[in-house]
């Protein structure tokens, strides 16, 4: 019934799975590796709320406790979860969004039927991913040689596998009601982000745990399945839950007419409608952003540079307050971390509070976030335009593709700097509110040489999409000359005669002066600058050489 | 090879910055790795005239068009637009053109007039009374997202697009895609005024009515290879006949396809239908000689008969196709 439609959900969706799944189970070996190293008994000093935020089970205890909770009861749950709200919000809506829908019901098959197969493939995908996460769980400690106790894997994984489907059929459902993808995948994750908190955070208070009960969450992680095994009653209740959602599903995909393709109707559009805002709505959303092919252009990415510049300020901010949290022996803790492992922070000194927050921000987190923003920027900048055939159109005007490539150089930079200057305010508010020994001064200097470093990776997706029309391979070269510079950087040091090799990468430009004791190496920075500089020149040529694809 | 007279800012009919032809390429050759996609391509188009550029899909069209516009360069060869060289001053050439590529997409999160505007202003301004007046003509819904028009409606957005700066040439792709009859007849209304204006329309189709409503030339590419360039009319007259004759009795096919100039033969019932390019004495000397001819009736084919005699076979010919298909 339905299969070609089941196997083609699960063909296009079952890599991703995988995927999610692998990687959380790598995660987890990784995880387990480090803290059989450690005395790990710190982490069970930190507050009852900590811990359980954190999935942390304290009756497990040891690696096992940290490994299993940490990495799958919080990580592994979310990324299961959301795997499956993804899943689920695509099932139904996400053809109807990409005008598929009303093909497929073209052929001879019910919307019952279609949605069934859909339905099903989303329970096959949640059973792969947490099979594939057992399977991992299991076989860790053996490889790994660690000592991890009694740990009922099955019951942890069926309750979290559960957990998860409840969430996708939550996120189908609404989209099955709706055919808003958009809708049905945020307010299922919201949804589910909720819940994680209450089933967390509830049995703190007194009373609370009643409530949290109500939580579905908690019928995951409540009654902590990795030690009690089988709850019959939780799980019927996720059971329940979850078949009641697919019913309701079949009753509103019926019930409705099938959306158009159409494009979503943001705030600004509503904004342009109503006759009281019309004319400033206009003015912005309208003759402001069609002013220039920069203008233009910078409408593009705003939705990414929100949501990456609200976790790098709140990021930033988190963390310099809780640098006078660590715990007394937290150095010690460190002193023992293994040599790699510190040497992918750049050997931070992790007593100080500079120390600490390059370690924790500017050594991973900040640069993952600039190059998420500036990559994709710098990769759809030319090849965007060719991919989507705009291009053609746009350069029948009367624009040299100079003038192309050096506006889309300017969104570049643009982003850059907003990004930057967002970073820079969270983690100054972060160092004053924490009173940490960090001069403002070089907070600044260190989250400009951040941005430069973002623009330098920008721009190489940048001259690798003009040259080569194609944003994919602009990523793709761009991400790995950025992880070989990464690792060329943390790691060669390492070795006594490859050590200085590492000063030809860009990230020993932005980290390699220490500027957060230092303050600025204007050295560096004009390195980063001229070289971010020379690959927009370089752009030029390629593009106005090549012909135009599509 | 001309040489690219001074270079004029105005946009409007009568500055334009030569008078020689509109289009002029020679020797125009692309290849596509070893495909070759457009070869040794002379075309002529003059100021102030419609023309057709007629070929099925894959005949090399678009590849002339990209040319052209230097968003793609040719292997070897030249185009001149307007008197100007079309890689060395293209983009003084796209001061004075409008151009509607095939398949046309544009910013889907951009309202049609947002789009307009967007267009306008790399160009240095527009008359939004212009805008407004083809806007009218073509019923085209300017306040919608261009990504939630159909296909029709945002195919108008585009033909405002290449018309709405009085270009002097105006360059479209298969222009009337998802265009309903009434918009269509208004859109030629409008190609025929751009014409009457002295200024320049060459699009490319494989609608024959279209270009045979609308042109005053036709060129036939196929295969990369520009087979004829003909007046629409002199196309016509030179061409084939639909010729139907009906008899008292049947009669036998064989006898009129030694005649020179039949082809394609059909009996149906006592008549016989037959295309006919031939001396019309000959034919009816048979048809007359020994049957008794009752009815008789003789139709110009229309382009689409045309296009596909010479298409008929199989030839990369460069000009005689027909003569071809005749021997």
């Amino acid at each position: 019934m339905g299969t070609t439609v089941f196997t083609r959900s699960l063909r296009d969706r079952g890599a991703q799975e995988l995927l999610g799944a692998v990687a959380v189970g790598l995660m987890l070996l990784f995880g387990m590796a480090v803290y059989a190293d450690i005395d790990v008994s710190f982490y069970y000093d930190m507050p009852p709320a900590m811990l359980d935020l954190m999935g942390i089970s304290d009756q497990v205890g040891g690696t096992a406790g940290i490994a299993y909770g940490a990495i799958y009861g919080f990580m592994g749950a979310l990324t299961l979860a959301g795997l499956s709200v993804s899943i689920g919000a695509s099932s139904i809506a996400g053809e109807e969004r990409d005008g598929t829908l009303g093909l497929l019901l073209g052929n001879p098959r019910s919307r019952g039927r279609v949605l069934a197969s859909k339905l099903a493939a989303l329970v096959a995908l949640t059973t792969l991913g947490a099979v594939v996460m057992l399977a991992v769980a299991a076989v860790a400690p053996d490889v790994l040689g660690v000592d991890v106790g009694t740990v009922d894997l099955v019951a942890m994984m069926t309750h979290m596998g559960a957990n998860a489907l409840l969430w996708g059929m939550l996120a189908a459902c609404i989209g099955a009601w709706s055919g808003n993808r958009t809708a049905a995948s945020g307010v299922a994750a919201g949804a589910m982000v909720l819940s994680y908190l209450l089933a967390s955070l509830l049995p703190l208070f007194d009373g609370g745990q009643a409530w949290a009960q109500w939580s579905p969450w908690y019928w995951f992680s409540g009654h902590q399945p990795e030690v009690n095994g089988i709850d019959g009653r939780w799980l019927a209740m996720q059971v329940g839950v979850t078949v009641v959602l697919a019913g309701n599903a079949f009753v509103g995909l019926d019930r409705r007419d099938l959306r158009e393709r159409r494009g979503r109707t943001t705030l600004v559009d509503r904004l342009r409608a109503h006759p009281m805002t019309k004319q400033v709505a206009d003015r912005v959303a309208g003759s402001a952003r069609v002013s220039s092919i920069m203008a233009r252009s910078t409408a593009d990415h705003q939705g990414l540079l929100v949501v990456v510049a609200a976790i790098v300020f709140s990021m930033g901010m988190v963390y310099g307050p809780l640098f006078n949290l660590l715990p007394e022996g937290f150095t010690d803790v460190v002193d023992q971390f293994p040599d790699a492992l510190m040497a992918m922070v750049g050997q931070a000194d992790m007593a100080t509070a500079a120390g600490w927050l390059q370690g924790e921000t500017y050594s991973i987190v900040m640069p993952i976030a600039f190059l998420t923003v500036l990559v994709s920027v710098g990769a759809k900048a030319v090849a965007g335009e060719e991919e989507q055939r705009t291009m053609g159109l746009l350069l029948a005007n009367p624009v040299p593709r100079r003038q192309v490539v050096l506006a889309k150089a300017g969104v570049l930079v643009l982003y850059a700097v907003v990004l930057g200057v967002i970073a820079f305010a969270g983690v100054a508010i972060g160092v004053v509110v924490g009173g940490l020994d960090v001069a403002i001064a070089n907070v600044a200097a260190t989250t400009a040489l951040v941005t430069l470093l973002g623009v330098v990776f920008g721009a190489i997706a940048l001259a690798v999409g003009a040259a080569t029309g194609r944003t994919r391979w602009a990523t793709m070269v761009s991400t790995g000359v950025a992880l070989v510079s990464y690792f060329a950087w943390s790691f060669l040091p390492l070795s006594p005669t490859l050590g200085d090799w590492a000063n030809l990468s860009p990230f020993d430009w932005y980290l390699g002066s220490d500027p957060l004791n230092n303050g600025m190496d204007w050295t560096d920075a004009g390195l980063l600058a001229a070289l971010a500089a020379l690959l927009v020149a370089m752009s030029i040529p390629l593009f106005d050489r090549r012909d135009l694809r599509g | 090879m001309t040489t690219p007279p001074s270079p004029s800012t105005g946009t409007g009919p009568g500055t334009g910055s030569a008078t020689g032809p509109a289009i002029r390429t020679r020797a125009l050759t692309k290849h596509y790795g070893d495909f070759p996609a457009l070869v040794d391509l002379d075309l002529d188009v003059r100021r102030g005239e419609v023309f057709g550029f007629l070929g099925p899909n894959g005949a090399g069209k678009t590849t002339m068009i990209r040319t052209i516009l230097d968003l793609i360069r040719p292997t070897s060869g030249t185009a001149h637009i307007l008197g100007f060289d079309s890689h060395a001053d293209a983009v003084e050439i796209r001061r004075h053109i409008g151009y509607l590529p095939s398949d046309l997409s544009m910013y889907p999160r951009l309202t049609g007039k947002d789009t307009l505007a967007y267009f306008a202003n790399l160009r240095g301004g527009v008359d939004w009374g212009h805008v407004d007046a083809l806007a009218h003509r073509l019923s085209a819904q300017l306040d919608k997202k261009v990504g939630d028009l159909s296909s029709g409606n945002r195919q108008k957005v585009g033909l405002i697009q290449a018309f709405m700066n009085r270009p002097e040439l105006i360059i479209m792709d298969e222009p009337s895609a998802g265009l309903d009859p009434l918009v269509q007849q208004e859109f030629q209304q409008m190609m025929r005024e751009v014409a009457a204006d002295g200024r320049t329309v060459f699009l490319s189709s494989h609608t024959l009515s279209e270009v045979q409503r609308v042109a005053d030339r036709v060129g036939i590419i196929r295969n990369g290879h520009l087979v004829d360039v003909e007046g629409v009319h002199d196309l016509r007259s030179k061409a084939i006949r639909r010729v139907e004759l009906a008899f008292d009795a049947p009669v036998d096919a064989a006898e009129f396809e030694a005649v020179d100039g039949v082809r394609d033969t059909e009996l149906r019932g006592n008549a016989i239908m037959l295309s006919f390019d031939g001396d019309m004495e000959e034919l009816l000397a048979v048809a007359t000689g020994r049957h008794h001819l009752v009815d008789i009736n003789s139709e110009e084919a229309d382009l689409e008969e045309i296009f596909l005699a010479y298409y008929r076979d199989d030839v990369a010919a460069t000009g005689s196709a027909r003569e071809q298909a005749r021997a």
